[in-house]
């Protein structure tokens, strides 16, 4: 069983460094490769993503104090890391976020690495009118179903505000899937 | 009537109304919602056994990190020597028995010499090489003055013009 504190202590150690990192790629990688590619939605840039998120969690383990879990750490990273992107992403090719976003959910369903069906792609449609953070919120209760503590940690928001942002986006996602 | 006491002797338990409206929101829609269980998101096949090699590969990248200039400045390097090159091949004189002298030089190019050059030369060193009627005002002062200005200014500070001799002078 993983002791995140024991593994948190080789990280910092030069000498046991490099084996406790192959340790957490291999613990957290399918998790946090989700929650990235739930975000930016496309495979290349989340295994993009992914790979900064890990990178950038090995260069500031030293500043890791323990305040919070380290998988809510992480996934704090990574989840600011994907919205980075994405901001990058558009400002490149000079469009908005949500014409960025228009575009991916556009070729959603001739992407190779997409296999729903057309409600799965309408649910991805119906997530994609969410305000950002309720978006999120979202997606880590309802997909990553982590419980309403974590998401409070990892995004800072109190327990009762996430049930009822969670609760409005259910609503408006069900609401989306009945139109027709 | 005796004043009776105002404050509330009634406690909530903590954080209760932050937690109000999730509380309410769970009783709400106590059940999942009635959407798909799947996103329909697929990886390409062992993706995530090559995951740890691609972020050591992608470590190692970063730490030797070369800026590469793009191909085609390579091509304005080049251009840029060659027309160097000819610059200073059209430029020198190959004529060795060609003497240079003072009335080679445009006129042009010896004042610009003067101005963009400072000179440590006193007004009795160049009085000495310039005469006097070959002088304009002009030639001394950087900042020219409206007539009007000129006489308001010895209104003001010149107290006696016999001074100047300006019948002998004109």
């Amino acid at each position: 069983m993983l002791v995140e504190a024991d593994l948190v202590e080789e990280l910092k150690d030069s000498k046991t460094q490099s084996r406790a990192f192959k340790v957490l790629v291999n613990t957290y990688k399918q998790r946090l490769y989700w929650h990235i590619r739930r975000i930016v939605l496309n495979h290349d840039d989340a295994d993009d993503v992914l790979q900064n998120t890990f990178i950038k969690v090995f260069r500031n383990i030293d500043g890791f104090k323990g305040d919070s879990k380290l998988y809510s750490w992480m996934y704090r990273i990574a989840t600011n890391e994907s919205l980075s992107f994405l901001k990058q992403k558009s400002k490149k090719q000079g469009i908005s976020n949500e014409e960025l976003q228009n575009q991916t959910l556009a070729t959603l369903e001739a992407d190779v690495y997409f296999e729903g069906d057309e409600i799965q792609l309408k649910l991805q449609k119906a997530i994609a009118t969410l305000p950002e953070k309720q978006k999120l919120i979202f997606n880590m209760k309802y997909f990553d179903d982590l419980k309403y503590e974590e998401i409070s940690e990892i995004l800072e928001t109190t327990v009762g505000g996430l049930k009822a942002s969670y609760h409005l986006a259910t609503m408006k996602i069900e609401a989306f899937l009945k139109e027709d | 009537m005796k004043k009776l006491p105002k404050n509330n002797p009634f406690k909530t338990p903590e954080s209760y109304f932050e937690n109000f409206m999730g509380n309410l929101s769970d009783k709400l829609s106590p059940e999942k919602p009635n959407l798909p269980e799947e996103d329909g998101f697929a990886v390409p096949e062992n993706y995530f056994d090559g995951v740890h090699q691609g972020i050591l590969d992608k470590l190692e990248k970063k730490e030797v990190k070369v800026v590469q200039l793009p191909p085609y400045s390579r091509y304005f390097v080049a251009a840029a020597s060659v027309a160097a090159i000819l610059m200073v091949i059209f430029g020198m004189n190959w004529n060795m028995e060609k003497e240079v002298t003072y009335d080679d030089l445009a006129a042009s190019d010896i004042e610009n010499y003067f101005e963009t050059n400072e000179f440590d030369l006193s007004a009795y060193e160049i009085a000495e090489v310039i005469p006097l009627d070959a002088l304009e005002i002009n030639d001394i002062l950087t900042t020219s003055f409206e007539e009007e200005q000129v006489l308001d200014y010895l209104d003001e500070n010149i107290e006696d013009f016999e001074t100047f001799n300006f019948e002998d002078n004109e």
